[in-house]
């Protein structure tokens, strides 16, 4: 496929993403191929959108503004900030959009337009057209509320940065009176000033750790909340108390910039985090939103899902998603299971068979009966099954909170003992020493440590493709000892190749291949893949697809079958693909998976880096066994269903290793979510995604062991970060019990520690950055 | 010490104006998204200027 653009011709892989490169020329819309620093995706066949302008749907997803109605939507294939440039620019050229704005780190696309003017699904037929397929977000009302969540967060952060330097200054001011020779209204003045501008700081961008610590409380588990709440409120509280009775010393900048401080690293540890489960989220929510139903006189109307009901009939085209559980009416057809089984293969069903939500129809359309809807379907059983094994923490996970909780008890014990023993001392000072025990020891550099750090390489990981979901997932990674590979999808890629060719008949291969590929160029079927790279000369007229046989069509007044050795020639079915004319066969093909190009040198990088490699194949020990030659692995398991494979990542955590899993397909997940860090291939089924903690967004293998490296060197900074904070608390706890530290050299101390640790951490990102390419 | 009096509520207008002047601009959406308008700038516009006029309305529409 070549089309000449700028002077110079390119190659497209198929009409659709030449239509789309041709529009973008045409619409002197060129910039975006300079500005775009990942190449697109391929441009799929046009979705049939016609749904998108009904009503129902439309009052429950677009909410009206002036001059017309907007919506969110969710958008695949948006891959760096250009692509959300050339939408913003190629829709507001569609008469009739007033507003568009396009977020490639979420996927999202806000439409505004005008209904009287331009349809919503004209629009959308542009967006598809440049290979964005649109999906539904989650309803006007969830979008929103994730928006305010979001500018909450920021508004907080602004707050409390805002009022700790001003709260600092006035401080400053106080601390400065060596002699204590300011008057006494003067530098109440101040205290008050200080007190009306720390108050907002405290209840309004603290409010995330008071509500966190009451949580903590209501449970009787005692964490990180607790310790930063508790001595936030007790340094304004007793600041407070000092102020109304004109005491001897105030706190407002220790707790003000307490809160700033912590409010930063939380905000940047979430921030990593939810630009890399927005991504997988958009994928996961973009389940089928319409149906086709076949009403009693035979029409066909486009409904919601969800007002499908037990009893109708759903028409399912070539493409679709089987929108619900269902039996098949008619003759016989195919769907591809890749969501439910991982198998990438579409298998046949026979009419009456059960068809399960989530399926795609494949060479014919499809009529089913609705038994099952919503969530009593297979597919919302399984996800719950899903959701129920993330709920289980793992045991390492469990320690460390525990671990926490111990501290903060001790902790708080320790100081009520402290300001016992200084009562007796010398009761001026004992509320002081406390406070600056406990601004000095709350770990606030313990705090940032990990996180800081997290948040660093959370950034690296997401360059360097690989989409860290859940909290917990590197660190696990860090320490993986062994490594557990799902065969399909994941060491193979899902695209055949054509192997071997036996020919008969004097007839040449080349000849063979190209009559096959004439056979298959339009066809639709996962094995026409397999000859869409063989260049052909010949064109095939009346091709027909017969389902589950092959495909026949004339070639230069030949009728040829290709398809299976039954169709093909009159032999018994081997399970190979034949070529023949319907009575004797001319040639045999053996299709195979083809090996993903880096899957040998990932495996060696990973041997390299300790790491034991297991194969745990639900496919025939032959093939796997082909596999373990290939890539001369150690140990491979052949025929395995999911419980056996969670049986085996059970006996090797039994043996105390630690266990990551590769995996694609859904039924994978529960075993995702039984290894102790689980990785899901982009482009496997999106449940899966959601069950693991790490997605690998190029489909690029060799970002495991650069995800493996970047894990253990986090941990190395962690583990510095550790020891300076761990040195630093130890050297400070004696000198603050021994009153030593006022509060404000212990605020000042905290900060210092922290910056340390936040720099140290920063430095990730950097050495990553030359890692991150492959 | 008696220019404190002006000085500092001086400064708190200022903290108070600063604080306004942040949040305005989160909720204008601002934040929102930090990569994709920094393309805007590296190419010329070319659209039309019918389209100007939708643009306008845009800005006065924006207010999620």
């Amino acid at each position: 496929m070549q089309l000449e653009i700028d002077g110079e011709a390119r190659g497209f892989c198929c009409h659709g993403c030449a239509a789309a490169a041709e529009w973008i020329r045409q619409s002197e819309l060129g910039d975006y191929y300079r500005l775009r620093s990942v190449a697109a995706t391929r441009v799929e066949d046009m979705p049939d959108l016609s749904g998108w302008d009904r009503d129902d749907l439309l009052s429950e997803h677009a909410v009206p503004t002036a001059g017309g109605l907007e919506m969110t939507l969710l958008t695949d294939g948006m891959c760096c900030a250009a692509c959300a440039w050339l939408i913003d620019r190629a829709l507001q050229r569609e008469p009739g959009v007033f507003d568009t704005s396009a977020n490639a780190v979420t996927g999202r696309i806000r439409i505004g337009w005008d209904p009287s003017r331009v349809r919503l699904s004209h629009v959308l037929e542009r967006l598809a057209m440049l290979g964005y397929r649109p999906y539904l977000a989650t309803g006007a009302a969830r979008e929103r509320e994730r928006v305010a969540e979001q500018r909450r967060w920021l508004m907080r952060l602004g707050v409390a940065g805002l009022g700790a330097m001003q709260t600092m200054m006035f401080s400053e001011a106080l601390y400065l009176d060596f002699g204590h020779h300011m008057a006494g209204a003067t530098r109440d003045f101040f205290r008050w000033v200080a007190l009306l501008v720390a108050t907002p700081v405290v209840f309004y961008a603290g409010w995330p750790f008071l509500q966190g610590c009451w949580r903590e409380l209501r449970q009787r588990h005692p964490g990180m909340d607790t310790l930063i709440a508790g001595s936030t409120l007790l340094a304004y509280v007793a600041s407070l108390v000092e102020t109304v009775r004109g005491g001897a010393q105030v706190w407002f900048d220790a707790a003000t910039m307490f809160v700033f401080l912590l409010l930063t690293a939380r905000l940047l540890e979430q921030r990593a985090r939810r630009i890399a489960s927005a991504q997988v989220d958009a994928l996961a929510r973009a389940r089928p939103t319409l149906a086709v139903r076949e009403c009693a006189d035979g029409k066909r109307e486009s409904i919601p899902v969800t007002s499908l009901q037990v009893g109708d009939i759903a028409c399912v085209a070539v493409g679709d998603v089987v929108p619900a559980d269902g039996c098949l009416l008619d003759g016989a057809a195919s769907f591809e299971e890749a969501l439910l089984t991982g198998e990438a293969r579409p298998v046949t069903r026979a009419q009456g068979a059960t068809i399960y939500a989530g399926t795609i129809c494949r060479e014919n359309p499809a009529r089913i009966r609705i038994t099952q809807t919503g969530s009593t379907t297979r597919l919302s059983q399984l996800a719950r099954l899903v959701e129920q094994a993330q709920a289980q923490r793992p045991r390492l996970a469990r320690m460390a909170d525990r671990i926490g909780s111990v501290f903060v008890s001790v902790l708080l014990v320790m100081a009520v003992i402290i300001y016992g023993s200084w009562r007796l001392h010398d009761p001026a000072r004992a509320f002081e020493v406390t406070l600056s025990l406990l601004v000095v020891s709350c770990p606030c550099a313990l705090s940032l440590a990990v996180p800081a750090a997290l948040a660093a390489s959370h950034g690296a990981l997401a360059r360097m493709g690989v989409l860290s979901i859940r909290a917990g997932g590197l660190e696990h990674l860090a320490h993986a000892t062994d490594m557990v590979f799902d065969k399909t999808g994941t060491l193979t890629s899902v695209q055949r190749q054509v192997g071997e060719v036996h020919t008969f008949d004097g007839m040449s291969s080349e000849v063979a291949m190209q009559i096959a590929a004439a056979l298959e160029r339009d066809s639709r079927h996962p094995i026409a893949q397999a000859f869409a790279d063989i260049d052909t000369p010949l064109a095939a007229h009346d091709v027909r697809a017969v389902t589950g046989h092959g495909v026949m069509g004339k070639i230069d007044g030949v009728t040829w079958r290709l398809g299976r050795a039954s169709f093909a020639g009159r032999r018994d079915d081997d399970g190979q693909l034949w070529l023949g004319d319907g009575h004797r066969v001319a040639a045999r093909f053996r299709l195979q998976e083809s090996l993903r190009a880096d899957a040998a040198d990932a495996i060696a990088a990973l041997r390299a880096l300790g790491v034991v490699i297991h194969l745990a194949s639900g496919d025939a020990s032959s093939s796997v066994q082909r596999l373990v030659r290939q890539l001369r692995l150690g140990e491979a398991h052949s025929r395995q269903s999911s419980e056996d494979k969670l049986a085996l990542v059970r006996a090797l955590q039994a043996k105390g290793r630690v266990v990551a899993m590769v995996g694609d397909g859904l039924n994978d997940a529960p075993v995702l979510a039984g290894a102790d860090v689980s990785i899901a291939m982009g482009e496997g089924a999106s449940l899966a995604q959601r069950a693991a903690d790490m997605v690998l967004t190029s489909p690029s293998l060799l970002r495991i062991p650069a995800a493996i490296r970047l894990a253990r060197q986090t941990q190395r900074v962690i583990r510095q970060n550790f020891a300076w904070a761990v040195g630093y608390n130890l050297l400070a706890l004696p000198l603050a019990m021994t009153g030593h530290v006022t509060p404000a050299v212990a605020a000042f101390g905290m900060a210092a520690s922290s910056l340390i640790v936040t720099v140290n951490a920063l430095r990730l990102m950097r050495v990553s950055a030359v890692g991150a390419s492959p | 010490m008696i220019i404190l009096l002006m000085l500092v509520p001086l400064s708190l207008m200022l903290l108070a104006f600063a604080i306004g002047a942040f949040i305005w601009a989160v909720r204008r959406g601002q934040f929102d998204d930090m990569d994709t308008p920094a393309l805007d700038i590296l190419s010329d516009d070319t659209s039309p200027p019918a389209q100007q006029g939708t643009r306008d309305r845009q800005a006065s529409v924006h207010v999620d």
